[in-house]
Formats: structure tokens, sequence, C-alpha cells
């Protein structure tokens, strides 16, 4: 039988995750701009209106028609 | 009586191999967007013998993971089957069944009924399913790890994909190709609990 579980433990602190993930300040540095990669692709994807997903397939579509 | 585990910990027992990179990255993003906290062999300092560092942490940690969808015969000419999953297993089961509040372990496979081929013991326990899928995996994640205020299961995908891209950036960055070492695995969950905060405040509803 699988286990059911409900997970009611507090959620770890910021602290709780420095401290078992203990990285150098470069390492943050460098992880950083990653992060920050991940936030302009953020960004970008709130921008495109809903019917902008496949502007090649409307394209191809309304030159059919 | 023991220290009281870490009621966010979980205890990963999965293959070190390349096959299994994706599956690993899914594995720590998953853990980090519900809040919990991976631990794996590895990020303990060697010193003392490996098996007495691995019943340690799973000691520390009040749930565990088995993952053995790749228990199987190696391909090499000395074709060898895979014992470390199975036997961190049952050291796991034993220290369940001596303190069955402080720890919960679960079974996880690629295929439904693998398991009862190759550890019938294990009958009547269900494992999670992941189909060999990084989707699969934070799936059953959300199913065996239920809490309040839970990320959709697109929007973790959209951070496995990144944190899959940049698993080689930082590969790189610490002169390694072993995705398993310890400050790899420190990176990888930094980034992974940054990017599952960043989703949680603010990404898009998807």
């Amino acid at each position: 039988m699988r286990k059911p579980i409900h997970i009611t433990a507090p959620r770890p602190t910021p602290e709780e995750w420095a401290k078992h993930f203990p990285i150098s300040k470069a390492s943050e540095k460098a992880l950083q701009a990653l992060v920050e990669e991940f936030k302009a692709g953020l960004s970008h994807q709130k921008e495109l209106p809903v019917n902008s997903i496949e502007p090649e397939k409307r394209r191809k579509r309304a030159s059919a028609a | 009586m023991p220290q009281p585990p870490d009621p966010n910990g979980v205890f990963l027992n999965i293959p070190y191999d390349e096959e299994f990179r994706s599956l690993y990255v899914a594995y720590i993003v998953g853990l980090c967007q519900l809040d919990l906290i991976p631990h794996l062999a590895s990020e303990i300092p060697g010193g003392e013998r490996r098996l007495s560092r691995i019943f340690q942490l799973i000691k520390s940690c009040r749930y565990s993971i088995h993952d053995l969808s790749r228990i199987e015969v190696s391909v090499t000419a000395t074709a060898v089957p895979r014992f470390n999953m199975p036997l961190e297993l049952g050291m796991t089961i034993t220290w369940q069944n001596l303190h069955p509040d402080r720890h919960t372990w679960f079974v996880w496979e690629s295929e439904p009924y693998r398991l009862q081929r190759s550890a019938s013991d294990l009958n009547g326990t269900d494992p999670y399913i992941h189909n060999g899928t990084a989707e699969g995996v934070l799936r059953e994640l959300c199913n065996a790890f239920p809490r309040e205020h839970m990320p959709s299961v697109p929007k973790m995908l959209d951070v496995y994909h990144f944190a899959n891209l940049s698993l080689d950036t930082i590969l790189y960055k610490n002169g390694t190709r072993n995705p398993y070492d310890r400050s790899v695995f420190m990176e990888l969950c930094w980034l992974s609990k940054t990017l599952a905060d960043l989703i949680r405040l603010g990404g898009p509803a998807i």
C-alpha cells in the first residue's frame, strides 16, 4: 500500500537552507547570473499575448486563406 | 534516544550514473519546489566509512526515496547487478521498523510490476512509477509529498528544464563531469531553491 502522508512540518527557513547548502560568495555570484537569465525568460513569457504562442502556424493559416 | 530527524529532509537513494542525470535533476528541482531538503550520500565529506555516512544521513532525514528503476545487470563484460540501492533500502527498512515515527520510506520504479520481479519481498509496497521521465518524477513527488500551496507540475517542469540546461555551466565551473559531486549537488540545490522561490513569488500562471 502507498502510505498517504501530508506534510505538516513548517517549511525550512532561509537560514536552514543556507545551512544545508553552503556555497561560496563566488559561486553565489555565478549562480545569480543564471537566476537573472531565468528571470528574463519569465518576464518574456509574461509579455507574450496568449495568441502569440504559435505565430508560424497562424501565418501559414492566414496565407492559405 | 537518537536525534530527531529533519522533518523536511529527504534522503535520495539513487544510482549515480550518467543515464540517470536528468531524473537526478528532476528529483532535486521537485523536492526544492515542495520545500523539502534533498540529501545525497556524496554530500558528506569523506573520512568515515561510506556505509556509516549513508546510515547517518538516512537517520537524519524524515523521509527517503529509493529509486530502484536501474537495478539491472550492467552492460560491461563482467556483468554485475547493482546492489547499492537495495542495500540502502534494507538499512532504511530496518531503521524504520525500529523507529516507526521517525522515518517513512518510498520506493520508486520506472515501470509497473517491475518491482515484483526484482524484489518480490516488497510485495504489498506500491511503488511510485515515474516512467523514466523527469515529468513522471515531478508528478510522483507531488503525489508522495502533498502539502499546502504546491506548484503545478508544468511550473515545476519549467524550472527543471532551466536547471537541467544550467547543469553544464555548473559542471564546467566546478571542473568536473560528475553531476553527483558534492559541490555540484550543493549548487544545483541552491539554484533549484532560488528558482522555486521566484516561481512562487510571481511566475506566470501556467
